[in-house]
């Protein structure tokens, strides 16, 4: 029912406007936001309430999402229009764009060097954006539809998924060059590392494992394969990842056997599986990691999490093709 | 983008014993000068091709990543790609000379997009691949040039864009030879059972698979009582034979199978006017047309006796890949070959080219070989392929046809896709479609 939705949405809005304005003004308001492919726009959703407090239209396609350091901007990829948008989220509205290669994807930014890294899935490459500049500065080539995007934390190394290459590339910032490939399951989409920086976690969707590479060997060292109960090899499908702070636990979605796995990562046991929607893609967790948000690609809904019983509580309906979930907390 | 090294040479085979030898990035691009005068048996040596392919290997991107320690040898992997000129299945569907209904073509963008894919896969392999463009002129000089191509230049794997009657000769001539033919465009039944031959992997789906994907989701609906309408042509026997086959198989009932004949002469109205065909003693949930020549088929739509829909040669055809999928990474593979296209739109034995080309590439990195024999047994193993149309496809061991998924194509959009949920298998729902294990006569695993 997503025109009942959009009609609901200014309904929605000007319910909970004082509320929004409050929360506004203040760092840290807690929102979620949702990207959503199909009807391009973000779906603002309060945590307390899991109300819709805003429908935020976009350029087309809006699909990864990244706060600056402070949370004061939100930067979206938006695929159709070759564009990141820029959100000043006090205002909740789109105040800018910065131009990228030919349908972004997914991308990451290095504040320090005033740079986005961001995947062009129909280029074959990785553009290299200055953010003050609003021009690209390098373009990088890699393997076809590049996807997830991961930045060292010292900001030396880019690594790049390639999904239809079915690699992993380690790119050296400075110089732009390929330093590195690694080959690892059909179809690797995002990036996940370990709090210690010596692993990095990598899903491989159509093979339906996550490898771990060894960051500093650049070396697949592991694989995790995953079965939900009543599940086929096939239905699993896993797209994206998240590793608590404490590097203990990781959450990973199965896309369409609509689970999130609960992986324990010193042993890289699966301790159980949490039922979700269709086509289970981006994950969201809260800073307090209490609470994780999946968006479901085929239910047009978000799956909200309780973490410390496991459990799905509610569900609650975005826009259409929900992709990715980010949190201002 | 860096340059990938192919080489791409279309090679006339026959009478004409012409070479064009050709390098395709985007548009095509034909050298004029230098060009090689073919040899006694027609062929020339692919030099021009062979230096293009090195012209490749400066990428500047990569130029420093190149190890201090000196380079193994390159390795190379050669695909040919066997066509016949003036393929009739691949003229323009008409209706009358300057109205054009569809226009077709030869589904070697969809090889060449399968290899571009692979274009950073060069480093990482250190090895080379190159298409071969092999254009022959008639069905009995498909086998000749392949087995040319095989003990002449090396040439293991090959795409076969011919008619099942080109396979025939094709099987007998290759029989234990060390090659692998991939079938992009021939989907008779009979290569998979009577003919059964363990050289040839039938990328296309078979008539059975397409006619079992359509019955699924037909009998899903509900929609068991069907009026079939056939055709004239034995292609048009061939289809509706599968078809009740499938609708025994699926528990559906054929109503009534009406014979058409196209035409506007009143004295055969009976036969030749859809209204009339459709008006039969009980009702029926759905019309079922088997029309090769599309000419019939196109005014049954709207012109029943009752209001019914139509599937089959019109409306919701069962196919192997349709422009409009949008789900499994289609609409990147849709757009890439859009633009090596030139604007056409991608169809089934564009999808059996490029899944074919990524086979291949597939085997090199996953047995991190070039070795053939290697390659052969990881496509021939149980190992899945990433076909953008959900679950991996692979190749059924006991006739070697490629299981995957059958797409329901409206004019705009795919309806569904097949195996249509609630068809289990005990082992891969894929083989709901086409000639699972105990029903085929070709075991080629025992």
């Amino acid at each position: 029912m997503p025109i009942l939705r959009l009609l609901l949405a200014p309904l929605c809005i000007a319910v909970f406007a004082a509320a929004l304005s409050s929360a506004a003004s203040a760092k840290d308001t807690g929102l979620v936001f949702v990207s959503n492919e199909k009807t391009n726009n973000l779906i603002v959703i309060d945590p307390k309430t899991n109300r819709v407090v805003k429908d935020l239209r976009t350029s087309r396609r809006p699909r990864d999402m990244h706060f600056n350091s402070d949370h004061t901007k939100l930067y979206v990829a938006c695929g159709d229009d070759d564009v990141i948008d820029i959100i000043d989220v006090a205002k909740l509205e789109v105040v800018g764009k910065l131009s990228t290669g030919s349908s972004p994807e997914t991308f990451g930014i290095d504040e320090a060097r005033r740079r986005i890294y961001v995947s062009n899935e129909e280029g074959s490459s990785l553009s290299v954006v200055d953010l003050d500049q609003n021009i690209i500065v390098q373009e990088i080539p890699t393997g076809a539809e590049p996807e997830g995007v991961f930045i060292s934390e010292d900001g030396h190394f880019v690594y790049v998924t390639s999904e239809v290459g079915d690699l992993i590339h380690l790119i050296d910032a400075d110089s732009g060059n390929v330093v590195q490939d690694v080959v690892v399951g059909t179809r690797p989409r995002r990036f996940a590392a370990t709090p210690d920086h010596k692993e990095l976690w990598v899903s491989a969707e159509l093979s339906g494992e996550v490898y771990i590479i060894d960051r500093e060997k650049f070396t697949v060292e592991g694989k995790i394969e995953f079965l939900p109960p009543g599940m086929r090899k096939t239905d699993v499908t896993p797209v994206d990842l998240r590793i608590t702070r404490d590097g203990k636990t990781a959450y990973v979605t199965l896309g369409h056997a609509a689970h999130v796995a609960v992986v324990d990562v010193p042993t890289r046991k699966i301790q159980g599986y949490i039922l979700v929607g269709k086509r289970s893609w981006g994950l969201g967790m809260s800073r307090d990691e209490k609470t994780l948000y999946v968006a479901n690609g085929f239910g047009d809904d978000v799956t909200v999490i309780d973490l410390r019983t496991r459990k799905a509580t509610v569900s609650i309906p975005v826009g259409r093709i929900p992709w990715g979930v980010v949190i201002d907390d | 983008m860096i340059e990938f090294c192919t080489r791409r040479s279309r090679r006339t085979v026959g009478k004409a014993k012409r070479v064009h030898p050709e390098r395709s990035t985007v548009g095509t691009r034909r050298l004029s000068s230098g060009q090689p005068k073919a040899g006694p048996g027609g062929f020339a040596h692919p030099t021009v091709c062979a230096l293009l392919g090195l012209l490749g290997l400066a990428a500047p991107a990569f130029a420093q990543t190149a190890p201090t320690s000196p380079a193994p040898p390159r390795q190379h992997v050669s695909i040919g790609y066997v066509e016949i000129e003036g393929d009739p299945r691949y003229e323009p569907v008409r209706a009358y000379e300057r109205l054009i209904l569809k226009t077709r073509d030869h589904p070697f963008v969809g090889a060449q997009i399968g290899l571009d894919e692979a274009a950073a896969l060069v480093r990482v392999l250190n090895t080379e691949f190159a298409l071969e463009r092999i254009t022959v002129k008639s069905p009995a000089e498909v086998a000749p040039a392949v087995i040319q191509a095989l003990e002449g230049r090396g040439v293991h794997f090959f795409l076969i864009d011919a008619p099942a009657e080109a396979l025939k000769p094709l099987a007998a001539a290759t029989k234990g030879r060390d090659t692998l033919l991939f079938n992009v465009s021939a989907s008779d039944d009979g290569l998979r059972r009577e003919l059964c031959a363990r050289e040839f992997v039938h990328v296309i789906p078979s008539l059975a698979m397409r006619m079992d994907a359509l019955m699924q989701y037909l009998t899903s609906r509900k929609w068991r009582d069907i009026l079939v309408f056939e055709g004239p042509l034995p292609a048009d026997a061939e289809t509706v034979r599968a078809f009740t086959r499938s609708a025994q198989k699926f528990g559906a009932r054929i109503v009534a199978n009406q014979r058409f004949k196209a035409g506007t002469d009143p004295r055969e109205r009976e036969l030749n006017n859809p209204a009339l065909l459709s008006a039969i003693r009980g009702n029926y949930d759905v019309v079922f047309v088997a029309d090769e020549e599309f000419d019939f088929v196109r005014q049954v739509p709207y012109h029943t006796v009752l209001p019914r829909p139509v599937v089959g040669s019109i409306d919701l055809e069962p196919v192997a890949w349709h422009w409009t999928w949008e789900h499994n990474g289609a609409p990147q593979v849709n757009s890439r070959f859009d633009k090596k296209s030139g604007g056409r739109r991608m169809d089934s034995a564009d999808w059996a080219a490029w899944v074919a080309a990524k086979m291949v590439v597939q085997a090199t990195l996953r047995t991190r070989s070039a070795e053939f024999a290697k390659q052969r047994d990881f496509i021939l193993g149980d190992a899945g392929f990433d076909g953008d149309k959900g679950l991996p496809v692979s190749v059924r061991p006991w006739d070697h046809q490629v299981r995957q998924a059958v797409l329901l194509a409206a004019p705009y959009m795919v309806v569904a896709s097949a195996p249509v949920e609630g068809f289990l298998h005990r082992i891969n729902e894929l083989d709901t479609l086409g000639d699972d294990e105990p029903e085929t006569p070709c075991h080629l695993n025992k």
